[in-house]
């Protein structure tokens, strides 16, 4: 019989591990509805406005769209990987997040209890986000090349080659933070920047701003977003490595998509935004629970991803591997050479 | 190399990416500017210009005569025919001479809104309105009879127009309707 103690610790991480994936599957409504928003008024439109006040409910009725919609696999596609890959590009998705810390210790009211807003603090948590973050990579191989569909493989293709090369910088960039902070651990990371802004990592001059234009690149080539959105092209590949899913199987990859969308805009808050401190170290900006200060920096940055979507055209696809293998790989390997100068 | 200089800025432009931004604050300003979308037939209505070509319109003198005089010019001159007209005699003050129209009906369907019926009409009886909503669902709404055409617009012919003022969606057993806010507490151009 164990004792209450490691019964309760259990409960505990089953009830954060439930209540981060409740919070993940729930994402992409809000995110949609945003992002939908956000196209309108660029464009000097509305956009959606009907459904609910101001169209917030417009992502539920989407969802009703999905669930109800015909679950079509291909007569000659291979229907065991095809059913697989959603999953094999949604579940990695959501593993990332179980070394995202999202504060530090916090004392529940009226209980006294303290928990940690992290599920694991892992002393290689950036090595296990980038290798987990990487698996992704299968779910949209897997679906491109199931589908037995000649736009679903070229877009699977072109989605292997973009993440392989883009993997590389992103890595090379980390790799920076670590050498910045003497740290693999997120919350190591997010300490050793504890102060005001000018403690964050974006201004470690003369490198850290170059270390945060790297990793914000290649993480948007690595999470698909426009301007690297080649994989699922949609002028010339229909719609690239899910042209063929439909239903909720396309909507596992749409949430998968806008997972990797917030894991980045977390990783590039924790990695160089401080993480949950406030910008400047004065007594009225620690009054605001850290948590908010953490939340707002990634809204702002998960709107920054929108608005460039919305701003930008897309890559052509010689331009994009010469941006990742001429200009940003030796870029990094200039600023490793800088950095561990600076670190002498 | 004559050109070293402006690599030079040009390789300098691109490193901080100052086109990027450039192309960023556009977009940022589209984004807080107010939308141009004309929330119709929800929450605003646009009311047209007096020039306006929409439905026809009879129009009656300030004692309440009819002003037709069923000289047929408008069904002479329309391109499509689609105007009918049948004079008869009627001497009791009903229209301001004694030849009034028995019968007065426009096949909107064929029509094309040119405007050519009330340039030709000698007493300024028809003209072409602002109604604009004219969609049915059969053809029998298509055609319309004089008793309809005489009776006034929604818009009244004081009010200048060229705008959009809010209005209200109705739902009634008859059909829909978009009723316009002419109060225009809150109007706003195109």
């Amino acid at each position: 019989m164990p004792d209450t103690a490691i019964l309760l610790e259990v409960l505990v991480i089953v009830v954060k591990v439930s209540v981060i994936c409740g919070i993940l599957f729930g994402l992409p409504l809000p995110l949609t509805w945003l992002e939908r928003k956000v196209a309108g008024h660029i464009q000097v439109r509305l956009g959606p406005w009907r459904v609910g006040p101001h169209g917030v409910l417009q992502p539920f009725a989407d969802m009703v769209k999905l669930l109800i919609k015909e679950d079509i696999v291909p007569d000659r596609a291979d229907k065991f990987l095809f059913k697989l890959a959603p999953l094999l590009s949604m579940i990695p998705a959501f593993l990332v997040f179980v070394a995202i810390p999202f504060g530090e210790k916090f004392a529940i009211p009226f209980i006294g209890n303290e928990i940690t807003l992290y599920i694991s603090d892992m002393n290689v948590g950036i090595l296990y986000i980038l290798a987990i973050g990487g698996l992704g990579i299968y779910g949209m191989i897997l679906g491109g090349w199931a589908s037995n569909s000649k736009y679903s493989l070229l877009g699977g293709l072109r989605s292997s080659a973009q993440m392989i090369s883009y993997e590389v910088s992103m890595s090379f960039a980390a790799i920076g933070v670590v050498m910045l902070t003497d740290s693999l651990n997120l919350l190591e990371m997010v300490r050793s920047q504890s102060g005001s802004f000018l403690d964050w990592n974006i201004f470690y001059l003369p490198v850290g701003p170059v270390w945060f234009v790297i990793f914000m690149i290649s993480a948007l080539a690595e999470i698909n977003r426009i301007p690297f959105d080649l994989p699922e092209d949609e002028g010339t590949l229909a719609a690239g490595f899910h042209t063929e899913y439909s239903g909720m199987r396309f909507s596992f990859f749409m949430l998968a998509e806008y997972v990797a969308m917030v894991t980045i805009a977390v990783l590039t808050v924790v990695m160089f935004l401080g993480g949950w401190n406030p910008p400047l170290d004065i007594s009225i900006f620690h009054l605001v629970p850290p948590i908010f200060w953490f939340l707002g920096k990634v809204v702002l940055f998960i709107y920054f991803f929108m608005w460039l979507r919305f701003t930008l055209p897309r890559y052509r696809y010689d331009q994009l591997m010469a941006i990742g293998w001429k200009v940003l790989i030796p870029l990094s390997l200039v600023t490793i050479l800088v950095t561990g100068l600076m670190k002498i | 190399m004559s050109n070293g200089p402006s690599r030079i800025a040009e390789f300098i432009k691109k490193a901080l990416f100052v086109d990027f931004v450039k192309g960023l604050s556009i977009t940022l300003k589209y984004n807080v500017s107010r939308s141009i979308t004309l929330k119709y037939p929800d929450e605003e209505k646009w009311v047209p210009d007096r020039r306006f070509r929409g439905l026809h319109t009879l129009n009656k003198d300030e004692n309440g005569r009819e002003l037709c005089v069923a000289c047929e010019l408008c069904a002479k001159v329309c391109p499509t025919k689609c105007i009918t007209v049948i004079p008869m005699e009627d001497d009791t003050g009903r229209g301001i001479a004694d030849r009034v129209a028995k019968v007065w009906k426009v096949e909107l369907a064929r029509c094309m809104f040119c405007g050519y019926c009330e340039d030709a009409c000698p007493t300024r009886a028809l003209r072409l309105g602002r109604d604009y909503e004219l969609a049915c669902l059969d053809l029998s709404c298509a055609v319309k009879e004089k008793d309809e055409l005489l009776r006034p617009q929604s818009i009244p012919e004081t009010i200048q127009g060229g705008f959009i003022v809010r209005s209200r969606f109705e739902r009634t057993p008859e059909g829909i309707k978009v009723v316009p806010d002419l109060r225009m507490q809150k109007k706003r151009n195109l």
